[in-house]
């Protein structure tokens, strides 16, 4: 299945999706530093049998402010969506993240799962997480999981004592954070990325 | 199946009844005069004249919230009979109205106090404050609990009584312009439970109210207030129910919790207001606005509450998280069924460093109900090291019922982690299967599943809370299977 990347600001995203009978769609969207302001992206599973695998990494790490919305409709039975999102935010920026997954009356054998992981690099950060269920069918698997977090010392701690410099022990551990969706970009754009990491 | 759904579904609400006792009334509507007149009824002070009177004027300047996943029918404040009370109460006679106490027996909530064996303590021992409609008819054991200093009595009384105290703490969690609700509840309460436990002391039994809604086009707004002073410990218990009308009764109520340092408090809840009938007819709304605070270092708030009842529930039971390495828990069950809706959660607000809370809500929805769990979880920049740890699930029983998790998650401290999952799913087939193979029917397999995975929360409830409430969700369940 493709995996079509964009980088917002630079690429020209989609906003609304909708997928047809077994369609399939891998989306990962990337916000580097310096994105600021509002993107919403609306996708409708409109067929049975479609398929959204969304992913999406957004980094934050000095200012500004990002406000992340996320709907995925399932309008009838039978589909599945995954989106995972990951951020980074440090400084004095804050991100705000909301998804809504929308399971209409009657759409049976759903699936859908979102995820979204920030971590908190400095006092003056923010974050907010509003992942959000509105399910009107019984024979569903949904799940949410939202987690704001930071750097665990330990982890740190394990790195430096073998000999690898704190700033670098520090990147490792970003990395490592966002390696599940960094890994579904290309080379240059991952290496892009972990430039960009403070 | 169907037979049985049907059987089932037209299953009584059993404390439907209603009880013939004369009562007095003030005149519907609500403005000045009336609350004058409520207060003058109640002889209360000037000063707290002059609270209810600056409640409802801010009241009066105030909208309804719109906010919660909930279709409610427009409220006519002014078709609301703010005050009723049994005419025999009066006072507090010595002597209970036979009538009540005879309600009060068939809800199975004891007034008498059990005569104490020689040397043999009667073992699950409560301490009960009945509030009927507008005023406490009786509050029990007060002379064992007096000589440890605990007061627990009505509200009315707390103010004649210790109005230092009850001053002091009143809108000090839940402010008067909180909400709607709370402001509406600020300016016409009527009474309620106050309870006080002083320095060091662990209070020998459980305390609980048990509210009773009778009179008909009333409103039921009562106010608790619980201080537990430093290093004391409570655990204290709440019941509710209605009886059957096709009207739609406002309960608007407003708890505050005060938890000093190092003090414990355990809240338990068990809400079976009158639900409406399987049409979705009548039916408590049931709009509450619950606080506590964990004032000082060390502090403990614990949270636990089935609701099974009313025809709306909006009620978010909160904890400030104040003092340093306080903590708070917050374990519910909502079942809903027929047109029922709930809406309701929990605020896990972390001020103080090291602050620790936990939130585990299960929701079942059935019929053609709407069960809604809303959250908010804030790690305030002096958080550090604060945790929290959320979990949601939803069960769906039906095709015609929703299940839906609006959780905010607001982090603004960089040492705070925060986690919340959620999860949806139904009672499957498979397990179903399983079960009546085995020759358990289905109407007790899904009690048995439901049972399970309502377990969590129970086991939290106080002995006697925890039977009524399994009971409760077998009966609230039955004909929801399909």
């Amino acid at each position: 299945m493709d995996n079509r990347v964009y980088v917002i600001g630079r690429d020209s995203a989609p906003q609304y999706l909708r997928l047809e009978a077994g369609e399939a769609l891998a989306m990962t969207l990337v916000f580097l530093p310096g994105t600021g302001g509002r993107y919403c992206l609306e996708v409708d599973l409109c067929g049975p049998g479609a398929s959204l695998d969304l992913a999406g990494l957004y980094l934050c790490p000095a200012d500004g402010q990002l406000d992340l919305r996320v709907l995925v409709r399932h309008a009838v039975g039978g589909c599945t969506s995954r989106q995972l999102f990951k951020g980074i935010v440090g400084g004095t920026a804050s991100a705000s993240f909301d998804g809504l997954i929308y399971v209409a009356p009657d759409a049976q054998k759903t699936e859908a799962y979102q995820e979204n992981h920030a971590l908190l690099l400095s006092e003056t950060a923010r974050a907010e997480s509003r992942p959000q269920l509105e399910i009107y069918a019984d024979d569903v698997q949904c799940s949410h999981g939202a987690t704001t977090g930071y750097l665990n010392p330990d982890e740190l701690f394990y790195l430096r004592s073998r000999g690898i410099p704190e700033d670098e022990a520090r990147q490792l551990q970003m990395q490592a954070f966002l390696a599940p969706v960094a890994r579904r970009l290309d080379e240059a754009l991952a290496e892009e990325v972990y430039a960009s990491l403070p | 199946m169907d037979d049985l759904i049907k059987d089932l579904s037209s299953q009584e609400y059993k404390e439907g009844f209603v009880t013939d006792v004369a009562q007095e009334y003030v005149p519907k509507g609500l403005n000045e005069e009336i609350i004058r007149l409520i207060s003058a009824k109640k002889q209360e002070p000037d000063w707290l004249l002059e609270f209810r009177l600056g409640a409802f004027r801010r009241w009066q300047r105030m909208t309804p919230p719109y906010w919660g996943h909930v279709k409610l029918p427009r409220i006519d404040f002014q078709d609301i009979i703010y005050w009723a009370a049994p005419k025999r109460a009066e006072d507090r006679p010595d002597e209970i109205d036979p009538a009540l106490m005879e309600t009060f027996d068939k809800l199975g909530i004891p007034l008498r106090e059990r005569e104490v064996l020689a040397g043999v303590k009667p073992k699950g021992e409560v301490a009960v404050d009945a509030v009927f409609d507008s005023v406490s008819v009786t509050t029990t054991f007060r002379k064992t609990l007096a000589e440890k200093g605990i007061i627990f009595c009505s509200f009315s009384e707390a103010v004649r009584e210790h109005p230092d105290l009850v001053r002091k703490y009143l809108a000090s969690v839940v402010p008067v312009g909180d909400n709607f609700y709370a402001a509406l509840n600020s300016a016409v309460f009527s009474d309620g439970s106050f309870c006080y436990i002083p320095k060091g002391v662990k209070c020998p039994m459980d305390l609980s109210s048990y509210f009773r809604i009778n009179a008909s086009g009333t409103g039921q707004f009562e106010r608790t207030l619980i201080v537990a002073d430093e290093g004391s410990s409570v655990s204290y218990m709440e019941g509710c129910t209605a009886p059957m009308r096709d009207e739609n009764q406002l309960h608007a109520a407003v708890v505050e919790i005060i938890v000093e340092k190092d003090a414990d408090v355990k809240y338990s809840t068990v809400q079976n207001w009158y639900p409406g009938d399987a049409q979705g007819r009548g039916g408590i709304l049931n709009l509450v606005t619950k606080r506590g605070i964990c004032k000082g270092a060390g502090s403990h708030l614990s949270w636990t509450q089935v609701e099974t009842g009313s025809a709306v529930t909006w009620k978010y039971p909160s904890t400030i998280l104040k003092g340093d390495y306080s903590s708070s828990e917050f374990y519910s069950v909502a079942m809903t069924n027929n047109y029922q809706q709930a809406d309701t959660g929990t605020k896990m607000i972390h001020l103080g460093r090291g602050t620790r809370s936990r939130v585990v809500s299960k929701g079942i929805s059935a019929g053609h109900s709407e069960n809604s769990y809303r959250g908010l979880v804030q790690m305030g920049p002096a958080a550090e090291g604060a945790r929290n740890y959320s979990q949601c699930d939803s069960l769906l029983i039906g095709s015609a019922c929703g299940a839906h998790t609006f959780p905010v998650i607001r982090s603004r401290n960089p040492r705070a982690i925060v986690e919340h999952e959620a999860t949806t799913s139904k009672i499957s087939e498979d397990q179903l299967f399983y079960c009546t193979q085995r020759g358990i029917a289905p109407e007790d397999a899904v009690a048995l599943i439901v049972g399970g995975y309502a377990r969590e929360v129970l086991s939290r409830l106080p002995m006697e809370f925890a039977v009524e409430a399994q009971k409760l969700l077998s009966v609230s369940l039955e004909g929801a299977v399909g």
